[in-house]
């Protein structure tokens, strides 16, 4: 092992900074109390740090910079251990990495948990990782060297979540609204960074960015720090990152970050203490990677000075909750990345052009996985090696002689000449700006945009202009992505793609990861097995559409039908599989089906976050029915759904049986007839579908109707006097009870129960809006009759106190159509006569409220009343002009036909309006015609025969009567009730 | 153009406006510059921006134009490659402010302008004739009466054009052979029958992105301008800045200096923002004012409370009077506007003056007794 570096040379190349800093404190100190603080602080934490026996590597997220001295740090220097601030739960996922191609993201999951508010829930903490950062060429490294120690230090992801003071978003709910796809592969997931450096205080963030004449803090530390320190030495860019560091720390950072900061800090040193002192590790055989503004913490725990001996401090680091965390990969991008840790868009691109570029002017090679590549393959991917260039030999031999850069890159005067000389132009940098002109062009023309080579021109000399009036010797990636706006944007609305993204995509573009096949875990290996056949493969970026035909096809499609089915059902909002035709319903048979199933992207995110929960998607599924149906908010009509799923989507009839009896029980505890709409509908459904099963009825849900039918029963008195149980609820109550009848009174139920509650709701029924209800289902169990129902409709309207309850006991008996089509009749002329007579007042104002109320059970009301009506109204136009309606009033006449009819009808209106009603509807007559023994004629209209029909019923005895009319009106004297039915239709 | 006073001019462009500042700039400026520029582009945006400590330099130079320097850096360094420049946003954002402080800086002259409208002709734009001169001595460069373009280019300096695609397309393309050959012929001349344009010249043209789609530019045009988008102002932080800057800079034409009372000026761009939001969520065009609710708006709000105050009142600017203001701005139609305002006050100014108290009392009361009126 080579010597850890040694401090006084560091001290040295310091000493012109510190002297620096510390002169210009001296000059301040008299005018700028403050400033003059500061400046000495800021030498203080550089001096304190490089004093520290512990290799502290202080490091930005995704800095390519960070990264190339880290190989070149590691090339001279081999660790026993590596610290890195990572959550240290996370670390049992490392050796799963090799089998990825990054950027991919660690996660910890949580569904569900008894220490965290359920709208909190599910909880994922991520933890993304590019090829070009410290962190993933330490893993690297440590993995290719089996004598070297990985060891997360930071706060497992449970302290994330109890740390953090805003309630962490849904992970599985709507996604953010986002441009692309790619930008959501990350879900809702907290974002935990290694190294992040973005300062939260905003004044001192906009005076940084007023001051750089940068736009946003990646360009700033792009511009600023990267660049110029990236072919730096050693000592050099590290004491400049920890002056960065301790700047940001002591301005740039808000006092609640910081508060966590400091736990954050004391944890991590107690976790490195811990180790060494477990390991028996001298501290300055460890490196300890961690943001800048970690390595100056001022924590009692800071620093190794005390180790070993009795006062060293040391942390109580408190406990986890109880909550069960899983963790996993899941594939990033580095849109992603950059939309959840608010950095400017195209950034991490740039990041990645920077380190390929000091890599190349470096002749570094990076530290990879070999095996990455081949990740996602399938099963083989599990065999996959770890290489590390110059690292075939292991152990602290592996470790490589430095490859010394190229002596013009390296900065003379250390950090002092480094802020105070503009950074080496590197010669790829000219090329990389035609590159990217003449690239940006062609992208612009395929996306239709105007463009020519004279705009690539204009792009390369305004970039120019523009970084020199920004002071750059060389324009920078923004300035480019400015220069290419400026000369190609010419305001076009509807472009799919804004210059900003094309100079994106020149500049490298988004880059999604893969997490390899042997990672995935087994559920998500499950679903890539059985969908393979259909051409679902890892690794697959496009969408698949699958189509199965199940008829023909045998078990094979339906097999993949079911699975599809049951995914569908498990993430309800995904892309992952849509259906395109086809439909499960119980009783539907299920013919042909297409699918668009798409296992990548974000929906990969779900898949794998899916898997948490099983090991295969019928387990999840099964569990999932199963908590949520015993969960302790669980509702009668919540369960008799999932009761539903399990047969038709986990096909189990264990489970089934489990859920219905949980139904069962659950609607016995109920106390009111809120779900009795949605009950009654889903049993009826559920027993006609099961009943024509070869093995019948379950049991559970013969209990369910029976519980329901004695239950609801018992709840109808209530329900009428109780103004909190709306009309449609008891319409439900009804349609159970009595729609079901049949069968509970075939499981041991007793009607008596009914007609008891019924007989006890009537004294009870002051709400006009349950008249109808209760007058029906009296009717409907022959408790009254339909002529009584109609007396009291009539008695309501001819009432003018009574009168404005009318529309409203008229809407409940509309809704008894639902359970009693016997009214339907009724209905429909009460409805019509409604219309026609209700004063506007109270007409106008009903309509809307009457067509919301039958908008939920149109379907079971709409059909029996338009049936009605269409029986009593004419079916052609001739016979319009003769119709008049068959419940009384007379037909609107034409214009010109009352003035020409009028005369030759000498019996008046009355007698022209019941002739109406009698060829309207002549069956009756007819019968009583052949009951009569005369054969049915029928005279024409306005004729003899009109006379003959009205005259022997009002003038007895006179001359011309027909045969039997004598039988007639004996017939009519002994059942009065049509004649009288007559005379209240013709009115007073 | 310098040597013009408050006094005798109503208006100073910028460049007499400050004048002082420009020379200064100019002196101090020792960088090398594109040809004819009088500034360095550096200093152009000092000028326009504002000069920050890291500039060095002896004088405070303080900021004019407020948005984004990433725009007018833009637009700087288009004005020093070979294409015409365009500034395209929406009304109130500051477009023609920028022109005229970009002229200035460059070139020391921001007063060759062309107005687009309607009715401008090709004549406005190249050149016409003095009618009298010709029928006496016949058609010469002397009886040819040049256009500001025209002089722009003589001179080797900026010439500005103002709202472009009001103008129809075949006038609007008699811009391309000024922008791509940078000279104008002259047929009706046997002789001398050609004006090129000096180094230095480039055109500065502005287009109001509510216009879009009425007259289209032609992809000629297009090809030969650069479109530099200047953004609405979304942080209230700056917004603050500009309205203060502009009635400031208004009111010192009429001689007086304003105070506004900071907590006043938030409730005005409170006001503003809520508004917005308001017309933003209104799903009928009867739902939202017409006003655009610009930051100009906003500044027309302010100045014409303080006039109010300083003739009619008693020189103390209260938040009655700028409530008052506001509603005379921005109801334009009666009554819709009405209607808006009406139950934006009782809904949204009710519920700051309940919570908040303070100025918001006054500018409630303000509001509704200015609604009265109206109804």
């Amino acid at each position: 092992m080579m010597s850890p570096p040694v401090t006084v040379l560091e001290d040295e190349a310091f000493a012109a900074l510190r002297d620096q800093l510390l002169g210009a404190a001296a000059r301040l100190a008299p005018d700028a109390q403050h400033l003059s603080a500061l400046l000495a602080a800021l030498a203080g934490d550089v001096a304190r740090v490089l004093r520290e026996p512990l290799h502290i590597f202080p490091v930005a997220h995704h800095s390519p910079a960070c990264a190339v001295q880290l190989v070149r740090r590691l090339q001279q220097f081999t660790p026993k251990v590596i610290f890195i601030e990572a959550c240290e739960d996370l670390q049992a996922l490392l050796p799963e990495l090799p089998s990825c191609v990054p950027p991919v993201a660690m996660q910890a999951f949580a569904g569900e948990s008894d220490d965290v508010p359920a709208r909190r829930l599910p909880l994922s903490v991520i933890t993304p990782l590019t090829p070009f950062s410290a962190e993933y060429q330490a893993i690297c490294f440590g993995l290719t060297h089996p004598d070297v120690e990985v060891v997360f230090v930071d706060r497992a992801a449970d302290h994330v979540v109890q740390w953090s003071r805003e309630p962490a978003p849904e992970a599985g709910g709507p996604a953010p609204a986002a441009d692309d796809e790619n930008e959501r592969l990350h879900g809702g997931a907290v974002g935990v960074e290694v190294g992040d450096l973005m300062p939260t205080f905003p004044a001192f963030l906009e005076g940084l960015l007023e001051h750089s004449r940068t736009s946003s803090f990646a360009e700033w530390w792009s511009l600023y720090v990267d660049e110029p320190t990236i072919t730096a030495d050693h000592h050099t860019w590290r004491q400049v990152m920890v002056l960065v560091g301790a700047l940001i720390r002591r301005l740039g950072v808000s006092p609640e970050r910081r508060e966590v900061d400091r736990l954050r800090e004391r944890f991590m040193w107690t976790r490195i203490k811990d180790h060494l002192q477990r390991k028996g590790i001298a501290p300055s055989d460890a490196l300890y990677i961690c943001g800048a503004a970690h390595a100056v913490a001022e924590v009692p725990e800071w620093g190794t000075d005390h180790f070993g001996q009795p006062d060293d401090p040391r942390w109580e680091i408190p406990p986890r909750t109880r909550t069960t965390w899983q963790y996993g990969f899941i594939p990033s991008a580095y849109s992603a990345i950059e939309r959840q840790f608010g950095l400017a868009r195209g950034s991490v691109a740039v990041a990645e052009q920077s380190w390929e570029k000091a890599l190349k002017a470096l002749k570094l090679k990076p530290l990879t996985l070999a095996k990455a590549g081949r990740a996602g393959r399938g099963e083989g991917a599990d065999e996959a090696e770890v290489e590390a260039p110059k690292a075939k030999a292991r152990g602290k031999k592996a470790s490589a002689p430095p490859s010394a850069p190229p002596s013009d890159l390296l900065v003379d005067g250390g950090a002092a000449g480094l802020l105070t000389r503009p950074p080496n132009l590197l010669s790829e940098d000219h090329e990389q700006l035609l590159q990217w002109c003449t690239g940006v062009v062609a992208k612009a023309r395929e996306a239709h945009y105007m463009a020519s080579t004279a705009d690539a021109i204009a792009i390369y000399q305004t970039s120019i202009l523009l970084a020199r009036l920004r002071g750059r010797l060389h324009p920078s990636p923004y300035d480019f992505a400015d220069a290419a706006e400026t000369c190609l944007d010419k305001g076009e609305l509807g472009m799919r793609r804004s210059v900003r993204h094309l100079c994106g995509m020149v500049m490298g573009g988004d880059r999604v990861g893969r997490v390899g096949y042997a990672t995935l875990p087994p559920l998500v290996r499950d679903v890539y097995g059985r969908l393979a056949g259909v051409g679902v493969t890892p690794g697959k970026t496009t969408i698949t559409r699958v189509l199965l035909d199940l008829q023909k096809g045998g078990a094979g499609p339906t097999a993949v039908s079911d699975l599809l089915w049951r995914l569908r059902a498990l993430l309800p909002g995904s892309e992952a599989v849509r259906p395109v035709t086809g439909e499960r319903r119980l009783g539907v048979p299920r013919v042909q089906e297409s699918w668009d199933v798409k296992l990548h992207g974000p929906a990969l995110r779900e898949l794998i976050e899916l898997a948490y929960e099983g090991v295969t998607v019928e387990q999840v599924l099964e569990r999932r029915l199963r908590d949520r149906a015993f969960a302790p908010q669980a509702t009668a009509a919540q369960v008799l759904a999932l009761a539903e799923d399990a047969l038709l989507l986990a096909d189990r009839e264990r489970l089934s049986d489990e859920l219905g009896a949980r139904a069962v029980e659950l609607l016995a505890l109920e106390l009111s007839a809120a779900n009795a709409r949605e009950l009654f509908e889903r049993v009826r459904r559920l027993v006609h579908h099961l009943r024509s099963r070869p093995s019948g009825l379950p049991g559970w849900l013969g209990a369910f109707v029976a519980t329901g039918y004695q239950h609801y029963a018992s709840l109808l008195p209530q329900g009428f006097a109780d103004r909190g149980t709306s009309p449609a609820q008891l319409a439900g109550v009804l349609s159970f009870v009595l729609t079901l009848e049949t069968l509970a009174l075939s499981l041991g139920c007793h009607r008596s129960q009914v007609i008891i509650a019924l007989r006890q709701a009537g004294p009870l029924t002051v709400d006009p809006g349950k008249l109808g209800l209760l007058w029906a289902a009296e009717w409907t169990l022959e408790l009254k009759s339909g002529a009584t129902v109609r007396d009291d409709f009539q008695a309501l309207m001819d009432n003018p106190m009574s009168l404005a309850a009318l529309p409203q006991a008229l809407g409940s008996l509309l809704l008894a159509l639902s359970f009693a089509p016997v009214v339907s009749g009724l209905a429909a002329e009460l409805l019509s006569r409604a219309f026609g007579e209700l004063p506007e007042e109270l007409l106008l104002p009903w309509l809307p409220g009457l067509l919301d109320s039958l908008r939920p059970v149109a379907g079971a009301v709409l059909p029996a009343l338009l049936r009605e009506v269409v029986q009593s109204t004419p079916r052609t136009l001739a016979e319009l002009d003769r119709w008049s309606p068959p419940f009384g009033g007379a037909a609107i006449p034409t214009e010109g036909q009352v003035p020409a009819k009028a005369p030759t009808n000498p019996r008046g209106h009355d007698a022209m309006v019941i002739s109406a009603h009698l060829r309207a509807a002549p069956a009756a007559v007819e019968a009583w015609a052949s009951a009569l023994g005369d054969p049915p004629t029928w005279a024409e209209v306005g004729g003899a025969g009109d006379d003959a029909l009205a005259d022997p019923l009002t003038e007895p005895g006179a001359a011309g009567l027909a045969p039997g009319v004598a039988a007639l009106r004996a017939l009519l004297e002994a059942r009065p009730a049509a004649a009288q039915a007559w005379a209240a239709r013709l009115g007073p | 153009m310098s040597d013009l006073s408050t006094s005798e001019v109503l208006r100073l462009p910028a460049e007499a406006r400050y004048a002082d500042e420009l020379a200064y700039l100019a002196a101090a400026d020792d960088g090398p510059r594109l040809p004819s520029w009088r500034l360095t582009p550096r200093m152009v945006r000092t000028f326009v921006l504002g000069s920050s400590p890291q500039d060095k330099l002896a004088r405070e130079i303080p900021q004019k134009w407020f948005g984004p320097a990433s725009i007018v850096e833009r637009a700087i360094v288009t004005l020093g490659s070979d294409r015409g420049l365009l500034l395209i946003g929406d009304p109130g954002t500051g477009k023609s402010w920028l022109a005229e402080l970009l002229s200035a800086a460059v070139c020391g002259n921001s007063t060759y302008v062309v107005q687009g409208t309607a009715g401008t002709t090709e004549d406005q734009i190249k050149y016409s004739w003095n009618v009298a001169m010709v029928i006496a001595a016949g058609q010469s460069r002397e009886s040819m009466i040049p256009s500001p373009i025209m002089t722009a280019m003589l001179r080797g300096e900026m010439g500005r054009f103002e709202e472009l695609t009001r103008c129809t397309s075949d006038v609007q393309d008699a811009l391309i052979s000024i922008l791509s050959e940078k000279y104008i012929s002259i047929p009706e001349l046997r002789e001398a029958n050609t004006v090129f344009a000096r180094p230095g010249f480039n055109l500065i043209a502005t287009a109001n992105s509510r216009d879009r789609g009425v007259n289209d530019l032609s992809s000629a045009l297009k090809r030969r301008l650069n479109f530099v988008q200047i953004p609405i102002v979304q942080s209230r932080a700056a917004e603050k800045k500009i309205v203060l800057f502009r009635v400031k800079d208004l009111l010192s034409r009429v001689g007086f200096d304003v105070d506004v009372p900071p907590s006043l000026l938030d409730v005005l761009l409170r006001t503003f923002e809520d508004l917005r939001q308001a017309s933003g969520a209104a799903t009928t065009d009867d739902g939202r004012l017409e006003s655009s609710l610009s930051t100009a708006e906003q500044i027309g709000v302010l100045e014409d409370a303080v006039l109010h105050s300083r003739f009619f009142g008693d020189a103390v600017l209260r938040p009655e009077l700028v409530a008052a203001s506001v509603v005379g701005t921005l109801v334009r139609r009666i009554p819709e506007d009405v209607s808006v305002m009406n139950r934006f006050w009782h809904s949204v100014v009710d519920k700051h003056a309940s919570a908040e108290k303070g100025d918001w009392v006054g500018f409630l009361e303000g509001g509704k007794e200015a609604l009265k009126q109206l109804g």
